[in-house]
């Protein structure tokens, strides 16, 4: 097992910082002037936060988007030697089609990262309590205004919701891998009821990936292993739309004498999720949500083929299945499970905006998550889950429908529910979510840190 | 029915290079209602592309690849029959076409003069006509919506068979359907058993042989280490505006398409063993009649051949899904075979007893892919919504839709809808 080098990889690839810091906020930022954007670099770095740190009142992460590290003085040939993705951004026009950024989601609608509004630099503070947070965001702009040079593009606020549920009422982020060598397993499996331990070079640059291989690291020309111990982030600031979500399935499953049929609307929108609201998955419970599961611990303990093969549980299109289908895409459930460790991605988002009053009434407010992800190639993870699998109208021999939740939907769009004796369509599903902004980060190790801001 | 696939290649006038290029641009932006190859009405056609290749010295070649039903000659003449004038224009750019006018006959043989064979290849839905697998998600997409109609009805308890006796009916009564009562098996026994005989036959062969094959294989492997070692693996990276032209025509539609040229390393020991290789590939590839090759369920044809005196191989493939997820198949599933196919090309990433690292090497054979993937000009295919899985679902259930099934294969099929 290789060691993870704690001293100089940031701490935010290592940790969700969730359970002691509960308040977040990101901070997108410009670099206007290079030469007063390394000397803030350089005042700052005391104040970055390494994995081997485990101070548990606030921590402070940065990343950098291809323009930035260019701002920074990386050269044209430089840049090249960061994969494709990482150099075009989010917003280039492949990458778009990859991701199915379009119509509503198309870049040009967004509120940053895009041409209008572009972004060169992440900061990630995380505090223990609100008050801590503000103390640190305005220590962190009294920094940025003092020494100039860097502008501020918006300061996105975010904070775990109590109960770790997102919007529409589901528990998340429970489904993730391990990083070998991290020494979570067993905290995982504690959690969870399951720890998939996946090799760390699948996350971390530097280590060897799931097929026993070192990926190319970026290179700067004053600093070979530039990349080393760093990862890429991806962003998203996703909108869920509440009131038209729970609307949409109170119609979908209105009883004939036309009542509201609670039951059935609970059990719709728990399959087009793949676990119910305690965070249950279906495949184990596929009747009844227990509620209690969550107290049990196990809601990730579960494979499709042996428990859930016909997809009468967890539907084949829904959400869980499709953004991680684990052992489900090949006869040999083995095979099929080594095929989905080398698309795995860390999540590591965060619930913005208040928690509705009434799921049913539109209250006017902006609300959704802000979709963080690490993964050491944005081509293979984060982008190949989004493309081959979550927009994937053909996925599992599904015929014209995408992620019901995630998904972008047409007039046409479907969802199946696999059931006996035959299975039910969920006809004409709506748009639930819309993308408000989004960029591909780089997260360089701390000795990359230095080499930045020339310290 | 049969499937063929082949490869009509032939030498582009350089002074009408300009002129197929208009031509095919013409093509490829409306395939259905273009004025020179409408595809739809070649019925016996499941994909159709053109590449345009430099030869090794001045000259550029135009390669049409074809995966089509039924014999060489009736493809032909359907080919000639629907797009006859279409393809004169076409080859009319061609330095040895010396047709002033259109005729049929003396394009045919010119274009069978031109054909190539693939040395290796795949089909993914053995046996299915073109014709068939359109009519058969025809039917499928009609009977999906039958069985909602019967679940909209008030107070309607669908069960098993009385579902599938409503399914029977609706079908029997369709106009649209009413030709598939009877379908053929996909392949005849002699079709399904003649490759596992060739493989037996062959197994049979190493082992009679084994004596003289034993010091043969070891110097074989001697002389192969010697030249591994020697190699040299390209450290290129693929030019960003070819790469921005290949990734901007793909993820259209269900299928995508790839066409790569690498060339075969010199000397005969490479040429040798290449061909060995595709021989033994193919061979194997013949009992693949399940929709997989080597575990990869998404290819619907693909093909290696060995063009110019086996100087350089062609690749072409029609697969499901993203350029990527692709490549990560041919990693997973399929690398050692792979590499044992294009470590005999220049450039591949260093391998080890011809079939280990190579492909494994992800970073490296990615770009080894791209850099050598030609752009496709022209594209066709003819179910462009449809992947080989579902094709084979298709097919499942029209298979037995009027066969006598007991409750539990009732069951089951109806979890094919």
């Amino acid at each position: 097992m290789a060691g993870l080098q704690v001293t100089d990889i940031q701490g935010f690839i290592l940790s969700s910082y969730a359970s002691n810091m509960p308040c977040a906020t990101y901070m997108m930022l410009r670099i206007t002037d290079y030469k007063q954007g390394r000397t803030w670099l350089s005042k700052l770095y005391a104040d970055i936060t390494p994995a081997s740190d485990r101070k548990a009142d606030y921590a402070l992460n940065i990343a950098f988007t291809s323009s930035g590290l260019a701002k920074f003085g990386f050269s044209a040939e430089e840049v090249t030697t960061f994969p494709q993705s990482f150099q075009d951004g989010m917003t280039a026009t492949h990458r778009s089609s990859i991701l199915g950024d379009q119509g509503i989601n198309a870049p040009e609608n967004w509120k940053w990262g895009n041409k209008q509004s572009p972004v060169d630099i992440l900061v990630l503070l995380f505090a223990a309590n609100e008050d801590i947070l503000a103390e640190q965001v305005q220590a962190s702009k009294d920094s940025i205004e003092g020494t100039g040079g860097i502008e501020i593009v918006v300061v996105l606020a975010a904070g775990r919701q109590p109960d770790s549920k997102e919007h529409f009422g589901f528990l998340d982020g429970i489904g993730q891998p391990v990083i070998e060598g991290s020494n979570r397993e067993s905290k995982q499996f504690d959690r969870t009821g399951h720890a998939t331990v996946v090799k760390s070079g699948e996350f971390i640059l530097g280590y060897l990936n799931e097929l026993n291989i070192l990926m190319p690291v970026p290179a700067a020309k004053g600093m070979v292993n530039f990349g080393i111990n760093g990862t890429y982030l991806v962003f998203r600031q996703i909108e869920q739309n509440v009131s038209a979500f729970w609307k949409f399935l109170e119609e979908a499953t209105r009883k004939a004498d036309g009542t509201t049929d609670l039951d059935s609307m609970e059990r719709t929108a728990s399959k087009m999720v793949g676990r119910w609201k305690s965070g249950a998955p279906l495949t184990k419970y596929p009747l009844v949500d227990p509620v209690e599961a969550a107290e049990v611990n196990e809601e990730n303990d579960f494979e499709y083929q042996a428990g859930d093969r016909d997809g009468f549980g967890c539907p084949f299109g829904s959400h869980i299945r499709r953004a991680n289908p684990r052992d489900s895409l090949n006869t040999d459930p083995v095979k099929a499970l080594q095929s989905s460790k080398r698309h795995r991605i860390i999540r590591r988002g965060r619930s913005y905006g208040d928690r509705t009053k009434d799921v049913f009434v539109d209250d006017g407010k902006e609300r959704g998550l802000h979709f963080i992800c690490l993964n050491s190639s944005i081509e293979r993870q984060f982008e190949f889950i989004q493309q081959t699998w979550i927009n994937n109208k053909t996925f599992a021999k599904l015929y014209d429908e995408v992620d019901p939740i995630i998904g972008q939907h047409t007039r046409e769009s479907l969802f199946t529910i696999q059931q006996e004796p035959v299975r039910c369509r969920i006809q004409h599903i709506s748009n639930f979510t819309t993308l408000k902004g989004g960029a591909y980060f780089f997260m360089p190790g701390m000795a990359a840190l230095r080499f930045l801001a020339g310290i | 029915m049969k499937q063929v696939i082949l490869t009509i290649i032939t030498n582009i006038n350089p002074d009408k290079s300009n002129d197929l290029e208009k031509l095919l641009f013409e093509i490829e932006s409306d395939l259905e209602h273009n004025s020179i190859l409408k595809f739809p009405a070649i019925t016996l056609l499941h994909f159709a592309c053109f590449v345009i290749i430099s030869g090794q010295g001045s000259e550029t070649y135009l390669i049409f690849e074809n995966n089509f039903d039924d014999t060489i000659d009736n493809y032909l003449e359907q080919l000639t029959q629907e797009a006859g004038p279409g393809l004169h224009k076409i080859y009319s750019c061609c330095s040895d076409y010396n047709e002033i006018n259109y005729d049929k006959t003396r394009l045919i043989t010119y274009l069978r003069h031109a054909i190539n064979y693939p040395n290796t290849y795949h089909i993914g839905n053995v046996g299915r006509s073109a014709v068939r697998i359109q009519q058969e998600c025809q039917l499928r997409e009609q009977v999906e919506d039958y069985i909602d109609t019967q679940l909209r009805i008030p107070g309607n308890k669908v069960s098993v068979l009385p579902l599938r006796n409503g399914i029977q009916n609706f079908a029997r009564t369709n106009s649209l359907f009413s030709s598939i009562k009877s379908v053929g098996p996909r392949q005849t026994f002699i079709e399904r058993f003649l490759p596992w005989l060739h493989v037996t036959i062959f197994l049979i062969g190493l082992i009679i042989f084994l004596p003289v094959l034993i010091p043969a294989g070891t110097l074989w492997v001697i002389v192969l280490r010697r030249v591994e070692k020697a190699d040299m693996a390209s450290k290129d990276l693929p030019n960003v505006n070819h790469l921005q032209n290949l990734v901007e025509r793909e993820d259209k539609i269900a299928q995508n398409h790839i066409a790569t040229i690498t060339t075969v390393k010199p000397g005969w020991f490479r040429q040798i063993t290449l061909r060995m290789v595709l021989w033994v590939a193919n061979l194997l590839a013949r009992t693949s009649n399940k929709g997989e090759l080597s575990g990869i369920p998404s290819i619907h044809f693909a093909h290696w051949a060995l063009i110019e005196n086996g100087k350089r191989l062609l690749f072409f493939s029609n697969y499901d899904g993203s350029w990527s997820s692709y490549l990560d198949d041919f990693i997973d599933k399929a690398s050692r075979g792979l590499t044992g196919i294009w470590s005999n090309t220049v450039g591949f990433p260093k391998t080890r007893f011809l079939i280990l690292d190579g492909a494994r090497n992800e970073a490296a054979f990615k770009a080894y892919a791209r850099a050598s993937q030609l752009e496709t000009l022209v594209w066709y295919s003819a179910y462009p919504k449809l992947t080989v899985q579902i094709i084979d679902k298709d097919s499942l259930i029209r298979e037995n839709l009027y066969t006598s099934l007991n409750g539990e294969a009732t069951t089951e099929w109806l979890k094919l809808f």
